[in-house]
């Protein structure tokens, strides 16, 4: 009995490694043919849409491995100009001093938060500092802001998440501010959304695609320094939690490169659908 | 004739021989696969979150309760999410046990009939009902009885402990119901003969020789709350802060680990993984504690 258990155990083991040794010669054999390793990187706004449209575009394009390091937009850009990345991602507009040393933006996304409301909460517009006061924890009653006395119920999304990145990025830290951690956290737009329609006195922010889910659900969209959230006031730059995001070459892109491939792609109607899910605006 | 009935005979007890080592090398093959499983899964886990502690020291990671996975200058620190780990169970055993222990003692002792069953069935279906669905249900039904009752914004720690405690009901229930049920009849039958009331024989003779079952049925509920990762999510507010108040919000390990999974690169990744590692320790050691309470209980007998 013991020696016929040895022998299944050593099958087993045996027919166990055929099955890693294929697996581990199939990947070792493909990169001997022909790979070329490339690494981008910069803003970590830009790196849920890289992180996402890479794999597809290196099923697209085999032999190709493209890497993005999330560094933030300035470290990027630097590396960059210093020729350690061939390619960045950004999400803030470039400088004139790196646009004179030659780097050149080319949008693949718009990004635009709204802030939405409780049913319970009478205030319809806050302005921007108002905002920075409410996300940083200064103002924490609705009465400062013009609103009933209660007290302000903060629900913010997930620290790693890029709409978190924009909203402390554009609103809080451009205030000279930190957020503050008293704040429900929420996974998913939609978990926002269900949030904001069942807490009285709530108020948070929700990729602009996401508006209507909150409505439906029962919240209210405020307008911000008395602006709407919509694509067209984004677009005209208007609407103050609003952005573009660039990947930036240096030079302009050449035909035949992988940058200049992968930016093609990033704004095909197939990388324009990655933006879309990775909760950004497309251009189109 | 008969030579020829024997060598059928023969052939077909051969090809029977055959046949039950083949079927009993298949179910050998089966075991092994569960093993492989869980020996892939542990070296899998160690192998992704070891690299972190050469990164991040241990006394942090363990001891601090500042989580800044993504600032300029980050910190690593679980431990808020660690003790909310153990609050969350802790409520959850406070508010479930009495309940669970009633329950099974009802159900082997005096449930009888129509009755019976339904109560079973129902609590079959409780274990069954997904945990996004008690996710929901807490948003929609504890998280404003607690803002309504207790303050706060309602998603807390307490409404986090309030779904956990109904969703180990039926571990406990089932488990201790099957050993309060164990119990030899002889024995209650000797305590009714002293002039035991039924209420008597059942706290002082069936109670205590069930007690091995009951404590590994409580230590499994242990277990399936400390781990329970989505009904959590939605009802404990997630935010990175360290609970003092059970109406606090707070962030289970299991929590941590979900929330921030997506977008996690790097140090912050492996650092999730570090937590998995500890999660599933702890649920090693419970489960260590539930094969000893029963040998122990075997060697008694």
């Amino acid at each position: 009995m013991n020696k016929k258990l040895i022998v299944v155990a050593m099958t087993a083991m045996l027919a166990a490694s055929a099955v890693f040794a294929q697996g581990s010669s199939e990947s070792s054999a493909k990169p001997a043919a022909s790979t070329s390793t490339y690494t981008f990187g910069g803003s970590s706004t830009v790196a849920p849409i890289a992180n996402s449209a890479i794999p597809v575009f290196e099923s697209l394009n085999p032999g190709k491995k493209i890497s993005y390091e999330t560094l933030g937009s300035s470290v990027g850009i630097k590396q960059l100009l210093a020729g350690t990345l061939s390619l960045a991602g950004s999400s803030r507009e470039l400088k004139q001093s790196e646009l004179d040393a030659g780097c050149v933006p080319t949008t693949i996304a718009l990004d635009g938060l709204s802030v939405a409301v409780n049913s319970s909460v009478a205030v319809s517009n806050l302005t921007m500092a108002q905002l920075a006061g409410i996300f940083s924890g200064e103002i924490t009653n609705w009465k400062e802001v013009g609103g009933k006395d209660a007290k302000i119920q903060l629900i913010v999304r997930d620290e790693t998440s890029g709409t978190y990145g924009s909203f402390k990025e554009i609103v809080i830290e451009a205030a000279g501010k930190e957020p503050t951690t008293d704040a429900i956290v929420a996974k998913e737009n939609g978990e926002v959304a269900t949030k904001i329609a069942s807490t009285p006195n709530s108020i948070g922010y929700i990729g602009m695609a996401f508006g209507s889910i909150v409505t439906d659900a029962g919240g209210k969209i405020l307008t911000v320094n008395g602006i709407a959230p919509n694509t067209q006031n984004v677009i005209d730059k208007k609407y103050p939690i609003s952005r573009a995001l660039y990947v930036v070459t240096m030079g302009k892109p050449v035909d035949g490169t992988v940058e200049k491939d992968f930016i093609d792609f990033l704004l095909s109607s197939k990388g324009q659908k990655i933006v879309a899910e990775s909760d950004f605006i497309p251009l189109n | 004739m008969v030579t020829g009935l024997k060598t059928g005979l023969q052939k077909s007890k051969r090809l029977r021989t055959a046949m039950e080592s083949v079927s009993r090398v298949a179910l050998l093959a089966a075991a092994l696969i569960s093993i492989a499983a869980v020996v892939l899964i542990t070296l899998f886990i160690v192998q992704q979150g070891l690299p972190m502690f050469s990164k991040v020291p241990a006394s942090e990671f363990f001891l601090s309760t500042v989580w800044t996975p993504s600032a300029s200058n980050p910190h690593y620190g679980i431990a808020s999410f660690i003790i909310a780990s153990f609050e969350v169970t802790f409520l959850a055993m406070i508010f479930s046990l009495p309940i669970a222990l009633s329950c099974a003692i009802y159900l082997s002792e005096f449930a009888k009939g129509k009755f019976a069953g339904i109560l079973r069935s129902a609590i079959e279906l409780l274990a069954g009902i997904p945990s996004i669905i008690y996710g929901l249900f807490g948003i929609a039904l504890v998280v404003p009885a607690i803002r309504n009752t207790l303050g706060g914004n309602g998603y807390s720690l307490l409404s986090a402990g309030i779904i956990l405690a109904i969703m180990i009901l039926p571990t406990i229930i089932n488990f201790s119901e099957v050993s309060i049920r164990a119990v030899s009849k002889d024995l209650r039958m000797a305590s009714v003969a002293m002039g035991a009331t039924p209420w008597q024989t059942i706290y002082k003779v069936v109670l205590p020789s069930a007690m091995s079952g009951i404590v590994s049925s409580v230590v499994l509920g242990l277990g399936r709350a400390i781990g329970e990762t989505t009904a959590v999510l939605l009802v404990g507010g997630n935010a990175p802060v360290f609970a003092i108040k059970p109406t606090d919000m707070g962030r289970t390990m299991t929590m941590n680990i979900i929330t921030d999974m997506s977008y996690a690169t790097g140090v912050h990744m492996e650092a999730l993984f570090a937590t998995a590692m500890l999660l599933f320790l702890f649920i090693l050691l419970l489960n260590a504690l539930v094969v000893e309470i029963s040998r122990r209980s075997r060697l008694e007998n």
